[in-house]
């Protein structure tokens, strides 16, 4: 057997508290080397999602697309507060939004339903949240049909070439999430009131991002309200929404400035929720 | 505790001493397997070696309490810490079947998820030398998943290769036997099949050394049968084992040693029939001593 041939590997364990340099090195090299179960996680949490439902995978367009009409309504036309190609104008944000939520919701559950797992097999826990925010990938490129689909039956004078900067904003986006849903993950595992604030979080968080209206507001409010408009403006989803508004609707160029600065506070927090959710993985099989 | 035998003995086990059962442990004879009745007689460096392990519980967060009574715990600074294991040494020599047994709660499930590499000791060193195989409990599928599917997430969770996978999966089926379910759910399955599938799974990775927690006494008879059969090939192949049992039968038919687990540490260390007739001997005797509750620190 080709095993033979390969040393011995030798496990040695004893209690030392690594410094956070280790373990983010450690968090890297792991993820590195089981690339695999992430791929293969993904792939369950995938075929998991269709299992009991009639239309299976069509929900990953259907979802965006119903949601639509309710804020056309909401907002346009009983609030009259909307934009030309308001339909346009929404799902622009909507669709991101909608992949930012159910990208955390699958990340902050991920670790507490795999007990049974994790008292069983040693493996780098990470990979769980990390593949549950890998698997809803696929939701948000299948949401792209139907934008596409909308923008060449009715929106033929909006559709430029910048919409093929979506995945760079997209790439901005998923950064953060993985950032904000490990750190979800892992606080899950201790206390399941994590889920249940979350819920209630997102949807200040959405209230406070330009999805439902456009930026101008933010300036109008912001005159009233100081403290909303720094609330505004440190809220990274005001850079992405504007950012995916403007390569979708706009047709211009996002600001790559704002952006970068989105993408290095991103990989900030990811760092350090990677080294907490590091620091707290050795107690996760005593706790669940 | 005090039992008038070697405590905490990392001795090697004894089983030449013990002539009046020797002719009943027939599968040991096979080649492979190393002749450890002389102590200190090892070859090579041990397969796992544990010293002074002590893995600590915090019950203040393990239990589910309310908020208001966590934090007046918190405030008072009562920190309830329970020792699952506490001073325990065990050296095992590659090729060893070592059975563990002891009462519920003694800490024996504890011990084999540290060497597992699932918990991390509080205290003391475990050192294991070797690809490790456990399969702790009944495997947790995911029921929503085809049979097929769940063998390439479990090898990866074991960190299988793929290729050693790929090349593995038809075997990994048959000895599972659940014939065409393989591509159903694994809802649809019985008990035994899931059981067989994961012991499967777990066997056929190929392990060094092989960690087991109550698994191979489940399952009918022809599905026991062939786990033995297996057991008695990778014992052949000088595989360490180290199981957990209460199946005194077993311990007394496989293993090369036992080691009684009690209140988070060894009591007993020798040779099975030995070891076992000590412990059944115990156990009528003192049941009250060995309830595991009280030993907070």
């Amino acid at each position: 057997m080709s095993t033979l041939a390969r040393p011995t590997p030798v496990y040695v364990a004893s209690p030392r508290r690594p410094t956070a340099a280790d373990l983010l090195r450690q968090t890297v090299r792991e993820v590195a080397a089981h690339s695999d179960l992430v791929r293969q996680l993904a792939r369950a949490t995938m075929r998991r999602a269709g299992a009991h439902t009639i239309l299976g995978n069509v929900w990953w367009v259907l979802d965006p697309l119903l949601q639509m009409p309710l804020y056309v309504l909401l907002v346009g036309v009983i609030l009259r507060s909307g934009t030309p190609d308001f339909p346009l104008f929404l799902f622009s944000a909507i669709l991101p939004w909608k992949w930012f939520t159910s990208s955390l919701s699958e990340a902050t559950s991920s670790v507490a339903t795999r007990d049974q797992l994790i008292k069983q097999v040693a493996f780098p826990k990470i990979a769980l949240p990390i593949s549950a925010i890998v698997a809803v990938v696929p939701q948000f490129l299948f949401g792209l049909a139907p934008l596409l689909l909308m923008m060449g039956l009715f929106y033929r004078h909006r559709l430029s070439a910048f919409i093929l900067l979506v995945p760079v904003v997209a790439a901005v986006q998923l950064v953060l999430s993985l950032a904000i849903g490990i750190l979800l993950a892992i606080c899950n595992a201790f206390a399941r009131d994590t889920g249940r604030l979350t819920g209630f979080v997102f949807r200040i968080w959405f209230i406070l991002s330009p999805a439902l209206y456009s930026s101008d507001r933010i300036e109008h409010v912001s005159g009233r309200y100081p403290m909303l408009g720094i609330a505004f403006r440190l809220n990274p989803f005001t850079t992405l929404f504007e950012s995916y508004r403007a390569v979708i609707y706009e047709g211009t160029f996002p600001s790559f400035i704002a952006l970068v600065a989105v993408l290095l506070v991103s990989l900030g927090l990811l760092a350090t929720t990677s080294i907490f959710f590091k620091r707290l993985e050795p107690s996760l099989a005593k706790i669940l | 505790m005090t039992a008038g035998r070697p405590t905490a003995s990392p001795a090697a086990p004894t089983r030449a001493d013990h002539p009046e059962t020797g002719e009943r442990r027939r599968p040991l004879a096979e080649p492979g397997v190393p002749a450890n009745g002389t102590p200190g007689a090892g070859h090579g460096p041990l397969a796992i070696e544990v010293h002074d392990l002590g893995v600590q519980y915090s019950l203040r967060l393990t239990k589910r309490r309310t908020l208001r009574r966590n934090f007046s715990s918190f405030l008072r600074r009562r920190a309830s810490l329970f020792w699952a294991i506490r001073g325990l040494s065990l050296a095992v020599r590659p090729g060893e079947v070592v059975a563990v047994i002891g009462p519920n709660g003694a800490g024996k499930t504890t011990l084999l998820q540290t060497l597992a590499g699932i918990l991390l000791p509080s205290e003391g060193t475990v050192t294991v030398r070797g690809k490790v195989g456990a399969l702790l409990g009944p495997a947790a599928f995911d029921l929503e998943l085809s049979g097929r599917d769940n063998i390439a997430l479990f090898a990866a969770f074991l960190g299988v290769d793929r290729r050693l996978l790929h090349a593995r999966t038809d075997e990994i089926i048959r000895f599972a036997d659940v014939g065409d379910f393989i591509d159903a759910r694994m809802r649809t399955y019985s008990q035994g099949m899931r059981a067989r599938l994961g012991f499967s799974v777990a066997s056929v990775t190929d392990p060094d050394i092989l960690l087991l927690d109550e698994v191979v006494s489940t399952g009918d008879h022809e599905y026991r049968t062939r786990s033995r059969a297996r057991i008695r090939e990778m014992i052949t192949a000088a595989r360490t084992i180290v199981l957990v049992t209460h199946d005194m039968q077993w311990v007394d038919e496989f293993c090369t040693r036992a080691v009684v687990v009690e209140r988070g540490s060894i009591v007993a260390d020798g040779a099975p029939a030995e070891v076992v007739k000590h412990y059944q001997e115990r156990a009528e005797q003192t049941p009250a001593a060995r309830e595991p509750r009280g030993r907070r620190v």
